[in-house]
């Protein structure tokens, strides 16, 4: 991948703070259109909290979010979605107990008439969310039904649809595959590579998978407690590097001869 | 390999089974309380039909006469109000347990206006004379009109919701506790403030009751006497009455005579009838004693008599006075209170005048019209209830109440203002206390301090037993509608049926509400999967 490219999103220095708890400590990443950046880490590490704040679900405490040279500053999630950043978490978002249409079009409502009380066109978003389903590979038969009664991958192709519908130009992912069978993994990973080859949408996937991140990852970090541990190009890392750092540095032969003993 | 037919790939859409044309119903969660709405409904019809009679019709017994509709509808309505309210904000995961509260307040509130008027006082301490305070009266309104009461006690009640949600979803506190407060503090609120205006001169502790008022939706304008109530021009003078009627139109004097008529000879009819009726029974009862006392001949004498049916003198129908047609003439004035008589009024008269003189049916024994029509608060149930199925499941902000209440996080992370989404509704849950309110009344003219007593608990009751899930994200207004239907009719169903005690409907009720609970929770762990 050329270094010739502009970043498509440039975050500085972040950090975020619970009260007394430091979840990120001056974390920076870039990330270029079309390319999958896998953001890798131990449990805990501050992943999620990361993508949070460039959703605008929590603030940040300090540090800047740079978006196509335009510098982004959100508390509230319909400002990041605004700036082009959609993000698929770990628990999709969804709300299993209504219909695939009204989940795809959730807060982004397609209506006629004055404000929140305006009608919903079912007929429309019905056939909006049937079209940008098959588009990335999923044929659901009836969009009224549940999103309960749908698999997980259903599901997630469903938030992945809905976020880049919505004008995703970066799209995040938290744990895509985690909860899945052998062949919806590999389906969400095509999905993930479909996006990609559109080329103007930038990819953070979060993942706890080696295999995945190194079958479709173009860049990596690596985050530890809080701080960038590592990061760098796909061809210039060695299983090894990915191993060890995804363990938050730790030495994954030591362990072994520890597990060994 | 024994794969069926290669050639066909299978695609997601062929599992999905064909629908039977009834599935669409069946399927539907509000079958079940429709079901025992319909049980309640055959109950009151079947036992309230008087006995010795028999009739498999189930609008011949006093349950579906026409005023025990007139009756059971305005339970059902007026419970049907707030259970609205309290419905659409557990739906969105939320509820409000100062709505029973909150009606006797905004009742006490329009009454008072009503009464003693309107003014904002701004107290202070004074020292002139001994420690004491004193009012600064900023302004006065002091004969209020029933909108300007009712929009000022929205003003009070719509701030008390807006303030109750607000701190819910500022807090985090529970809303049980929240409105719990709001329960005790609305209800002192109340009785502290009948008292204090209910004050006599030597400051002995006032009644907690607003009475004497007029009965404002009868106030109506009568030719050559300005406003006044109904019932008093009715009052008036023979010779002013007689004015009156000098100036109505020939057409609408011969219309009224015409039905005078027809009532004057209906009620003779009836008259005569229950006259012939008492004779049969006399002899009846002669005939017994006759049996008891071997009078053989007597027995005779009398069976014969009674097989040959009784000839009473037919009663005449009374003549219809020039007195008569001017008073049914003010019946017919139209209110000069409209919005009073909006809420506390009736509809659907000329529904329940047709059922009398066309249909013959709306009846009662002695020949007159038993009920003249439907409580208004009929009409506003069902306006309220359409206008929140439309909110409800057409339109965005109905999407936003489902999400808010079904995955709080969900829906906060798409964008929608799940705050905004609470506050409204608890505003909502006040508006439909004040619309209570206001019915009551404007109905009946008086307000007391105990008015509203317990209606949160029936509204919560009735939206559970129609399939709202207390979790939240979870319910419909058909099934809050039945729920309400069923809590309503229940205690009137059982009042009539034989043998047993009438409070067994509560026990009916609390059968009904956990096996409603229980099914509910079936039905949403199957959607969401973990069944
Ligand atoms: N709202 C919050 N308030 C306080 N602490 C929080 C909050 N959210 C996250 N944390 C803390 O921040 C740290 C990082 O959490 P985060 O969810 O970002 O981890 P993660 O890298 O996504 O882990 P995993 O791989 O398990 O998903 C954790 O120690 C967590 O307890
Ligand atoms: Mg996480």
């Amino acid at each position: 991948m050329s270094d010739s490219k502009k970043p498509l999103i440039e975050i500085k220095d972040l950090v975020k703070r619970f009260g007394n708890f430091t979840a990120l400590n001056g974390v920076s990443l870039d990330v270029y259109p079309g390319e999958v950046h896998a953001l890798l880490g131990d449990n805990g590490a501050g992943k999620s909290t990361l993508i949070k704040v460039l959703a605008g679900v929590h603030p940040a405490t300090s540090g800047s979010i740079i978006i196509d040279g335009k510098e982004g500053k959100f508390s509230t999630p319909r400002q990041a979605t605004d700036a082009g950043i959609g993000t698929v978490y770990q628990d999709l978002a969804l709300n299993a107990l209504t219909s695939v249409t009204r989940n795809f079009f959730l807060g982004r409502e397609i209506k006629k008439g004055p404000g929140a009380f305006g009608l919903m066109q079912m007929k429309e978003m019905n056939r909006i969310t049937i079209e940008e389903m098959a588009k990335i590979g999923i044929n659901i038969s009836n969009p009224e039904q549940p999103v309960g009664t749908m698999s997980g991958g259903q599901r997630q192709t469903l938030a992945i649809a809905r976020a880049i519908y919505f004008g995703a130009k970066i799209l995040i992912l938290d744990e895509p595959t985690s909860a899945l069978g052998q062949k919806q993994q590999m389906e969400v990973l095509k999905t993930i590579k479909d996006v990609q080859k559109l080329g103007h949408i930038a990819i953070i996937l979060i993942t706890h998978n080696e295999i995945h991140a190194r079958l479709i990852a173009d860049r990596y970090t690596f985050l530890s407690l809080g701080e960038v541990i590592g990061s760098g190009l796909a061809e210039e890392l060695g299983g090894d590097d990915i191993k060890r750092l995804m363990a938050g540095g730790a030495e994954i032969g030591d362990l072994r001869d520890e597990l060994g003993a | 390999m024994n794969s069926s037919n290669p050639t066909v790939q299978r695609k997601e859409s062929d599992r999905q089974g064909q629908k039977k044309w009834y599935s669409s119903f069946t399927s539907r969660p509000e079958i079940g309380p429709f079901g025992v709405m319909l049980l309640l409904f055959l109950l009151l019809g079947y036992f309230s039909i008087p006995e010795g009679e028999f009739s498999i019709n189930p609008f011949a017994g006093e349950g579906f006469n026409a005023l025990g509709i007139r009756n059971n509808f305005r339970v059902i309505a007026q419970l049907g109000i707030v259970a609205l309210g309290a419905g659409m904000l557990i739906i969105a995961g939320e509820f409000d347990l100062s709505v029973g509260s909150m009606i006797g307040f905004a009742g006490g509130c329009m009454a008072m206006i009503l009464k003693w008027g309107f003014a904002v006082v701004i107290p202070y301490i004074s020292f002139d004379g001994g420690f004491h305070f004193e009012g600064l009266k900023l302004f006065e309104i002091t004969d209020v009109s029933p909108l300007m009461a009712l929009l000022i006690t929205l003003c009070f009640t719509l701030s008390f919701g807006w303030f109750q949600g607000w701190l819910i979803v500022k807090s985090g506190i529970a809303s049980f506790i929240v409105t719990l407060g709001g329960l005790f503090f609305l209800r002192g609120i109340t009785e502290v403030s009948y008292r204090a205006f209910n004050r006599a001169p030597d400051q002995t502790a006032g009644s907690t009751t607003v009475t004497e008022l007029p009965d404002i939706k009868n106030i109506i304008i009568v030719p050559g006497h300005g406003e006044m109530e109904r019932d008093a021009a009715k009052l008036l003078p023979n010779d002013q009455l007689l004015e009156i009627l000098s100036k109505v139109p020939a057409n609408t004097v011969a219309k009224l005579t015409e039905q005078l008529t027809y009532i004057n000879e209906k009620v003779a009819n009836n008259k005569t009838a229950l006259a012939a009726k008492k004779m049969i029974e006399t002899l009846e009862k002669s005939l017994a004693g006759a049996k008891k006392s071997g009078n053989d001949s007597m027995v005779d004498i009398l069976t014969k008599k009674i097989e040959a049916g009784v000839e009473v003198p037919p009663v005449a129908a009374k003549a219809v006075t020039d007195i008569d047609i001017a008073k049914a003439y003010i019946d017919t004035i139209f209110t000069a209170r409209p919005v009073a008589n909006f809420f506390g009024g009736d509809i659907m008269e000329p529904v329940f005048d047709w059922l009398y003189f066309s249909v013959d049916w709306n009846v009662n024994m002695y020949g007159n019209m038993f009920a003249k029509g439907m409580y208004s608060c009929l009409m506003i149930w069902l306006l309220l209830a359409l206008v929140c199925y439309f909110v409800l499941s057409r339109t965005q902000a109905g999407n936003w109440i489902y999400s808010t209440g079904g995955n709080l996080s969900a829906a906060q992370a798409n964008g929608v203002p799940t705050n905004k989404v609470k506050i409204s509704l608890f505003m909502f849950t006040a508006f439909c206390a004040t619309m209570f309110a206001a019915c009551q009344v404007f109905e009946v003219n008086t307000a007391d301090t105990a008015k509203g007593n317990l209606k949160e608990l029936e509204a919560i009751a009735a939206a559970v037993i129609g399939g709202v899930v207390l979790t939240g994200g979870f319910g419909t207004i058909l099934g809050i509608i039945l729920g309400t239907i069923i809590f309503g009719i229940a205690k009137e169903a059982f009042f009539y049926i034989p043998g047993i005690d009438g409070s067994f409907y509560r026990v009916f009720l609390g059968a009904v509400l956990v096996t409603a609970a229980l099914t509910n929770e079936n039905i949403r762990k199957r959607i969401i999967g973990s069944l």
